[in-house]
């Protein structure tokens, strides 16, 4: 039974909790520093599964939930290719999926940029010339860097981020 | 084989109903059937509240050629399985959806992978493989050897288009969203047909994942397939893994040690547990409540975390084989889960209470999304959808497997089968999850965690429950090596119920119904 009052007369304030991993705040502040000089303020990134068993997606998930809430650092997952930067894909690419994932990259700004997530996504895994599978990303797609892992935990896909800051930073910038 | 054949459809029904079912020693018994007796058994069958839990197709089977039908039926409250064989001549049956409607999907699917044709079914159209693949093409037939299909191909489609069943009329309009949605979900397509912002039909378009799995698995080791059984879902890795290696084990006869049944039980309800409260959280946050959500989020990713302690992966991978485990889990960790998990209680009664204290909450949660019992016998919807809607079944109290029967299980139901009766329901079994390891924790004894089977040829069917329901795996290993892996998640039959639950309901509230299912995409795609 609800108790109609129960939320005037008792405050509820959440308890203060501190639950950071200090090598990810680490990693976070540099990520945040790179982010700030090399693309003005944020990175907006455009997540898209293109057949990767779901643990990859959780993992991305979980990169907003209140351990890591990667916000703070500057990047924020957006809703619609035409306001990303980067596209993110999970998966190895299926034939089901490959047309989708393929429109999903025409229809970003430029200058956009590939983060191929999780082992089959590198260079598609076990489903290797399999009739279901592409292949990894690069097989249809120019990737920039690649985040292996089974899936990759949330400090790794967060390194990868910042390995693909640093490598912008150090290339020659195209008219 | 042959004597079974002449038997008349209505012993059949008695030998099926009366014995098969209701044998004390628990089993899997394959009937085969001739057409004849085929075609009268079948609309009898519903009568007796057997239902259609599986159907797939296997070539050349046990020495002979051509196809095998497998109807796999279950019965409430037996513990058995009753597996009808049909032999095909040629490429031609009749299909069984007017009497099983779960039958719909497993007919395409079958027709896609093994290009039979069934006769009088109404669907016709392709299921798994979309408009890339070509004419003619079934990637599950013996004579296609599993390789890249795209080398030489012209055009990226291949078969003609895909028609939805579309509503019309003044008023109506469609809504059509996917493969690709606006969050980091998986991908699959939804076509709404709606009137002002009530949902009138719904038609789910899935199967963009389809990896080929199970032709992945033929040709491949019993040891070297446990990958592919843990690449089904990710976050039902354990469940799927656990079901493989059941059904290897009771081919090889093999047993497992009771240090790595207990260990087994602790992974399948640790998946249980972050399974479940990430639906918790998930719900919260599609009806625009981060707050309530928060909790939720921060305790799942506690036990994720745990989860890497325990097995060294956050998913669970990587550790269940044939046999038992690869290797021993720490003691010290389990009694450090195990203290963990009584201030993990404390804190989830409190993000419970905090949520469901909350009016703006109930009034989002009731009423939304109802599922009707009836509808959960013929779609064969299991899990927590099955349970928040009246029905009692769980697969580890009906077809008990590992160390399931020493415990004393309870059935989590609620009646009236909305979005807030499946929420309670997966609270509910949290907390039971937790009694669960604490008792496995208890009870542990130091031994030896791997007895390592003998391989041998055969066959075998392995039910499990995983979070979302129950989830079925039949192995055909075949001079050492799987010649055949069937395998059914949960999702793919509770995918069929969204189109019913969402009738009737706004638009903005599809998203919520769609999280309190957890409906999985990668383990419906394969």
């Amino acid at each position: 039974m609800i108790e109609p009052f129960h939320n005037l007369f008792k405050a509820r304030l959440a308890p203060r909790q501190i639950r950071r991993d200090s090598n990810f705040e680490e990693i976070g502040l540099k990520l945040k520093m790179e982010i700030s000089s090399i693309f003005g303020r944020s990175l907006a990134i455009r997540e898209v599964d293109s057949g990767s068993d779901n643990a990859t997606e959780i993992e991305c998930n979980n990169l907003s939930t209140p351990y890591y809430d990667i916000e703070r650092f500057g990047v924020s997952f957006v809703a619609s290719p035409k306001h990303a930067d980067i596209l993110l894909v999970t998966g190895a690419v299926t034939l089901n999926m490959e047309m989708a994932v393929l429109k999903t990259y025409e229809v970003m700004p430029f200058p956009k940029l590939v983060i191929a997530v999780g082992d089959d996504a590198c260079d598609g895994g076990i489903f290797k010339s399999t009739y279901a599978v592409r292949g990894g990303v690069d097989k249809i797609l120019p990737v920039d860097i690649k985040i292996p892992g089974n899936p990759p935990t949330p400090t790794a896909i967060i390194n990868g981020f910042l390995a693909l800051m640093e490598q912008l930073r150090n290339q020659p910038r195209k008219s | 084989m042959d004597n079974e054949k002449k038997i008349p459809a209505n012993l059949l029904l008695n030998k099926i109903c009366q014995d098969y079912f209701t044998r004390a020693e628990p089993n899997e018994f394959y009937l085969p059937v001739s057409e004849e007796a085929f075609a009268e058994l079948i609309p009898q069958l519903p009568k007796f509240e057997t239902l259609l839990i599986s159907l797939f197709c296997v070539e050349n089977f046990a020495g002979s050629t051509g196809f095998t039908l497998f109807y796999v039926l279950e019965k409430r409250r037996a513990q058995n399985f009753v597996i009808l064989l049909r032999r095909l001549n040629g490429n031609e049956a009749s299909s069984i959806a007017e009497y099983f409607p779960s039958a719909g999907w497993f007919e395409r699917e079958i027709r896609d992978g093994f290009g039979i044709e069934f006769t009088n079914s109404v669907d016709k159209r392709r299921l798994f493989l979309h408009e890339g693949y070509p004419h003619d093409f079934h990637p599950l037939l013996k004579s296609f050897k599993n390789r890249d299909i795209t080398e030489n191909r012209k055009s990226m489609s291949g078969a003609g288009k895909y028609l939805f069943k579309e509503v019309k009329g003044s008023g109506v309009y469609q809504i059509l969203v996917g493969p690709v949605h606006a969050g980091i979900i998986e991908p699959g397509h939804f076509h709404f047909s709606v009137i002002g912002e009530t949902i009138f039909n719904l038609e789910v378009r899935l199967f963009y994942k389809h990896r080929g799995l199970e032709k992945l698995a033929e040709g491949k080791t019993p040891a070297e397939a446990i990958i592919v059984a843990e690449t089904i879902s990710g976050d039902e890795s354990a469940a799927n893994t656990v079901a493989y290696c059941l059904a290897v084990e009771k081919i090889a006869q093999g047993s497992v040690p009771e240090r790595a049944g207990y260990l087994r039980t602790i992974l399948l309800e640790m998946e249980r547990i972050y399974s479940h409260l990430g639906d918790l959280a998930g719900m919260n946050v599609d009806i625009a409540f981060p707050v309530g959500a928060s909790d939720f989020f921060v305790l799942r990713e506690e036990i994720l975390r745990f989860n890497e302690t325990l097995t060294g992966s956050r998913f669970l991978k990587g550790l269940i084989c044939p046999g038992g485990l690869k290797r021993d889990i720490d003691s010290r960790d389990l009694f450090k889960l195990y203290s963990y998990l009584d201030s993990f209680l404390r804190r989830l009664r409190r993000a419970a209470d905090y949520v469901l204290h909350n009016e703006s909450v109930i009034d989002r949660l009731d009423t939304t999304g109802v599922i009707k019992k009836e509808l959960v016998q013929p779609l064969n919807i299991t899990g927590p959808a099955a349970r928040a809607s009246g029905v009692g079944i769980d697969n580890r109290i009906d077809h008990p497997y590992g160390i399931y029967p020493f415990f004393e299980l309870a059935i989590r139901t609620q009646e009236k089968g909305d979005v807030h009766s499946r929420f309670d329901v997966k609270l509910s079994e949290i907390q039971d999850s937790v009694e669960i390891i604490q008792k496995s924790v208890s009870a542990l004894k130091s031994g030896s965690v791997l007895d390592p089977i003998s391989l041998k040829d055969g066959y075998g069917l392995a039910v499990v429950e995983s979070a979302r329901g129950q989830n079925l795996h039949w192995v055909y290993i075949k001079n050492g090596l799987i010649e055949r892996y069937k395998v059914r998640t949960a999702s793919f039959c509770n995918w069929q119920s969204i189109e019913h639950a969402v009738i009737g309901n706004i638009v903005p509230d599809f998203p919520l119904i769609n999280k309190s299912l957890n409906l999985s995409y990668a383990g419906t795609d394969l």
